[in-house]
């Protein structure tokens, strides 16, 4: 907007632009302030209620008939507190990336509105509240998504969200009204004191019914085709927004109604969890090895990442309804720890994204390069994030990924074909999970930020300004707790495990201290003194090579040694591409990769080439397989369906005169 | 554990060395027994490499006396040269002389390399290793033998 005005020589340029500019500023000021205040209330207000007392309220004039009810409680309040924390780096960040990206004044409003009505989906206290939080919730974030409704990718994006946001509500819609019905109120408190007479049929259709909808919310597999689409398209602070907080909601709905509510339930709903975490997370994080986009892979990162959440969830209900308790709540305790540090550490790799957006217009990491030279304080960020979510000591998602294999490998199977089955096929599942996540991550900070920049936008990026910066070293400090001192963690998640009888909330959960030790097991691991020992060990190491060095000459330039030939030029690197074709070639079956070589050969001889082409397409075999049978029968039905609208007005004046005979019929 | 008590018994079987002949240039780094060099086909005919290939290979064994190939000049203490310097390989080898780090030496194996043999004075041709680059130590042959290459290599090693 801006630069349109510097270009037209007919408005008297630097004055109105410098008005605009200063009023932009304000606006991105307000904006971003208003989402930090937000979030700053939300941490409050979840960390009083995980240790003070549960608060009731009730608003009777908000809403007609049942009005809107507020129920605080430790579990609540933990998801108010996490999405609070993302909401201030975001908020911070956002005072900087809208002014660098020109955001439009709906956006900028939307923002702040979009925090509140997520804030509110935990604190909700019955049905209506909820259901009228999550669709506040949903329609904000479409709007955001939609920020940039210029480019068409955007508009097809905001499509494919829409409609798959809405179906899952579809879904929820029906399990809350056929729960709330069957409970006999409309309250979740009344629900959960009415369990009795709740027949298990039903219980199982709301099971079922809520699986679907806040799976599709969390990206689990197979629902999971909006994540992939939306976040990348989306302005990377609301990306941030939607894959740390958002994806949570769905995390939490499963927590609070199939297992706070109506848990515990029999063992194939722990064994569904478990299934659908593990295929969500391994297929999640294979396609984030071979993706490309940064974006993309980020967004396939956070289906994994749900994906191992829900595996924990599934393994804490499965122990739980076989009473092994003590186990359940070492996996519940990995779940929220999961939980916690994906939203440090995603918000903090959508921000470092978005900065290396705003600087280069890239997302593609085969153009990018070099920035590591030229952005040094976005790229440390980047890489604390990627380091926190390939889950190896030091990182953020460590602790979490250590106490699930502990949970999985120390429950006890005796006689017990289940537990002996899926226990060590999910401990497969959680590692080859990790281990592709290494590769992934190494790959979009290794190609992304080091060597030599791989386009003329990347050799030409700017560092980003202050307030970006700041938003992103908040969210580092929050991975580096949670990477070397979950001791800080230990009474807010002993609060929450409380809540939570259903999955081994009698027992007393892992103790997280200098050493995290395992109640009755044997096992410990202290990242705290691992982080000293690294510490002492390279500053030892960088003693020691300076006292060994103080006689020898000084350095020299030389220049770079390129096998002989001239120069090396930055086509010579690996790219995210070439990088990830290995694991493209082992994983061809399930990745099913669209790739085409042409060869040119010269006129005079067939043994002369003049020219190879290479290319591949990688689509996801899920979205191919599943989505498009189905986005075809749609269509087709619509295309019968539209034969009644001809566009002539008697016979839209007859459809209506025939509903309201109809209607009138009916309620005769 | 017979073996153990054979090894004892035979000792070692090799053929002694020969004296060391006396030395052509310092050992570059300063430390006798320690020669590690880069290997630059200039534009040979692939005779001298067989030998060269013979020089380290088992039978003559030159590691013994401290020299080795090595993969990359940032390595090397020098460069071992064979072959007349074509146009093509001229740049390349004067770039792999400048990634190894002073002190260096450089070592010319075959007639080639020396003076330009049968191909001296040939149109694709910029001269011997000699015209291009200051050369160290020089070794005649058509191809030569290996243990005259150790001799070459053994006035630099110190061993």
């Amino acid at each position: 907007m801006t630069t349109a005005l510097h270009d037209s020589p007919s408005v008297p340029a630097p004055n109105t632009s410098l008005r605009h500019a200063r009023r932009s500023r304000g606006q991105a000021i307000l904006s971003g302030g208003i989402t930090t205040v937000i979030g700053a209330v939300g941490v409050v207000v979840g960390l009083s209620t995980i240790f003070g007392q549960p608060r009731h309220l009730r608003i009777g004039w908000l809403l007609p008939l049942v009005g809107v009810v507020i129920d605080l409680d430790p579990l609540g309040g933990f998801f108010i507190a996490a999405t609070g924390a993302v909401s201030i780096a975001v908020g911070i960040y956002a005072v900087g990336y809208a002014q660098r990206e020109h955001w439009a004044r709906f956006p900028l409003v939307v923002l702040p509105l979009f925090v509140a009505a997520m804030l509110c989906v935990p604190a909700a206290g019955s049905v209506t509240t909820f259901l009228l939080a999550w669709e506040l919730m949903a329609a904000a974030s479409l709007v955001l998504v939609l920020s940039e409704h210029h480019r068409a990718e955007v508009r097809s994006a905001g499509i494919f969200y829409a409609v798959m946001t809405q179906l899952g509500f579809a879904a929820i819609l029906l399990a809350l009204v056929v729960l709330s019905a069957a409970g006999g109120g409309d309250a979740f408190a009344t629900i959960a004191s009415h369990l009795g007479d709740i027949s298990p049929g039903t219980r199982t259709a709301v099971f079922l019914l809520t699986l679907m909808g806040f799976g599709s919310k969390a990206g689990l597999l197979p629902l999971h085709a909006w994540l992939p689409r939306a976040h990348p398209e989306a302005p990377s602070p609301v990306s941030a927004l939607m894959s740390a907080a958002m994806v949570n909601m769905g995390i939490y709905g499963i927590i609070r109604i199939d297992m706070q509510i109506l848990g515990p339930g029999p063992h194939w709903w722990g064994l569904t969890l478990m299934i659908f975490g593990a295929v969500s997370a391994v297929f999640g994080v294979l396609q984030a090895s071979v993706a490309t986009d940064l974006k993309r892979l980020l967004a396939y990162s956070t289906t994994e990442n749900m994906g191992l959440i829900t595996l924990a969830l599934g393994a804490a209900a499965l122990l739980s309804s076989y009473g092994v308790q003590n186990v359940s709540a070492m996996a519940m305790t990995a779940a929220l720890l999961l939980i916690l540090s994906h939203a440090s550490f995603k918000t903090l790799a959508f921000l470092g994204a978005g900065s290396v957006l705003a600087a280069t217009g890239l997302r593609d990491l085969d153009k990018l390069g070099g920035l590591a030279r030229r952005m040094p304080g976005t790229t440390v960020m980047f890489g604390i994030a990627a380091l926190g979510a390939s889950g190896l000591p030091l990182g953020a998602g460590f602790v979490g990924e250590w106490l699930l294999l502990q949970s999985l490998i120390h429950s006890p199977h005796d006689n017990n074909t289940m537990l002996a089955l899926m226990m060590p096929l999910s401990v497969g599942a959680v590692a080859l999970t990790t281990g592709l996540g290494i590769a992934a991550m190494v790959k979009a900070f290794g190609v992304g930020f080091l060597a030599r920049p791989r386009s003329a936008a990347a050799a030409a990026a700017r560092e980003a300004p202050a307030s970006m910066l700041a938003g992103m070293t908040l969210a580092a400090a929050a991975c580096a707790v949670f990477a070397v001192a979950p001791v800080l963690l230990s009474p807010i998640l002993r609060q929450v495990l409380a809540t939570l009888p259903s999955v081994g909330g009698v027992e007393a959960g892992p103790a997280l201290g200098t050493y995290l030790r395992l109640p009755g097991m044997a096992g410990s691991i202290s990242p705290g003194l691992i982080a000293a020992a690294l510490v002492v060990a390279v500053l030892l190491a960088l003693g020691l090579s300076r006292w060994g060095a103080r006689h020898r000459p000084d350095a020299v330039q030389a220049p770079l040694w390129a096998c002989g030939a001239d120069s090396l030029s930055p086509k010579m690197q690996y790219t995210a591409t070439s990088f990830a074709e290995p694991l493209q070639r082992v994983f061809d079956n399930v990745l099913q990769p669209d790739t085409d070589v042409e060869i040119t050969h010269f006129a005079e001889s067939q043994y002369l080439v003049e020219k190879v082409t290479y290319r591949t397409l990688m689509t996801d075999p899920v979205e191919h397989r599943l989505y498009n049978p189905v986005v075809r029968a749609v269509t087709t039905w619509a295309q019968w369906v539209r034969r009644a609208h001809p566009g002539s007005v008697h016979l839209y004046l007859t459809y209506g005169a025939m509903g309201l005979l109809i209607v009138l019929v009916i309620a005769r | 554990m017979s073996w153990i008590g054979k090894i004892g018994r035979v000792g070692r079987i090799v053929e002694p060395a020969e004296a060391a002949p006396d030395a052509t240039v310092a050992p570059p780094t300063g430390v006798t027994g320690s020669l590690q060099l880069r290997h630059v086909d200039a534009g040979s005919c692939n005779g001298c490499e067989l030998e060269i290939g013979g020089t380290f290979s088992p039978v003559y064994d030159a590691e013994r006396f401290g020299a080795r190939i090595v993969a990359s000049p940032r390595h090397a203490d020098g460069l071992i040269t064979t072959g007349v310097v074509t146009r093509n390989m001229h740049q390349p080898l004067l770039n792999t002389l400048n990634s190894v780090p002073e002190p260096r030496v450089v070592i010319a194996v075959g007639d080639c390399a020396c003076n330009g043999g049968s191909f001296a004075r040939g149109y694709g041709v910029v001269g011997s290793v000699a015209d291009v680059i200051p050369v160290d130590v020089q070794v005649p042959g058509c191809p030569p033998t290996p243990q005259q290459i150790i001799t070459a290599l053994r006035t630099v090693t110190g061993r």
